[in-house]
């Protein structure tokens, strides 16, 4: 089974609160893929909003985002790439 | 999309969390709130409660979610009233209402089935927050 990594940081200014959080979810439920979040030794099950909030994540958090599934090399390349461009303001 | 209806005996409460899983939804969330007894004051008010369901059930399919016990039993009176097809589309969540709130309306907005919303929900009780 394919499974990817890929890294990338909160902006700054962006903390996992629950609209970015929110936003990630409804990312990852988009690929058959499982996807994980870990950062500071904590780990989230992406679909999880809950496990989300509890990584506890500041701006300027590093996210490393793992998939396991078909859709894992895309899923990962994805999240990275909405994670570092996250927003706090209404999308 | 799968909808909720949040059922409390405050009306703050169910108004505020309303807010609340309307922002992790990204605006997209279909929420029902309704709290507080017919005169406003702390209760439920079963005829609210039933008209909440009729509304949600109108648009689809529906998970409950509500605050403490006697919360459940106006939504088990309001069940009875529904009409069978209407009934089928509900599902009580067995949860702490505000994680479970925010967790399953995460996921409703995302598209998930009535039945992963609903497991978003119940699983709520078992995600650490510290």
């Amino acid at each position: 089974v394919p499974l990817a990594e890929a890294r990338a940081a909160l902006p700054a200014d962006v903390a996992l609160h629950a609209r970015p959080a929110g936003r990630l979810v409804r990312e990852a439920a988009r690929y058959q893929a499982t996807i994980h979040l870990a950062a500071g030794g904590r780990r989230a099950l992406a679909r999880s909003i809950l496990e989300l909030l509890a990584l506890g994540a500041v701006g300027g958090t590093e996210l490393v985002v793992t998939a396991d599934g078909p859709d894992a090399e895309v899923a990962v390349a994805e999240l990275a790439t909405l994670i570092a461009g996250l927003s706090d303001r209404p999308t | 999309m799968v909808g909720l209806v949040l059922v409390s005996h405050s009306r703050q409460i169910a108004a505020g969390l309303a807010d609340l899983v309307g922002q992790v939804a990204g605006g997209e969330g279909r929420v029902e709130a309704v709290g507080g007894a017919g005169d406003g004051s702390l209760g439920t008010d079963g005829a609210a409660v039933l008209a909440a369901l009729r509304r949600a059930c109108a648009r689809g399919e529906t998970l409950v979610l509500m605050d403490l016990g006697s919360a459940v039993l106006s939504v088990r009176a309001a069940l009875e009233e529904l009409e069978p097809a209407e009934r089928a589309r509900v599902v009580l969540a067995d949860a702490p209402l505000v994680e479970g709130a925010v967790a399953a309306g995460a996921l409703a907005a995302a598209g998930a089935t009535l039945g992963e919303v609903a497991e978003a929900a119940r699983a709520a009780s078992h995600v650490a927050k510290l």
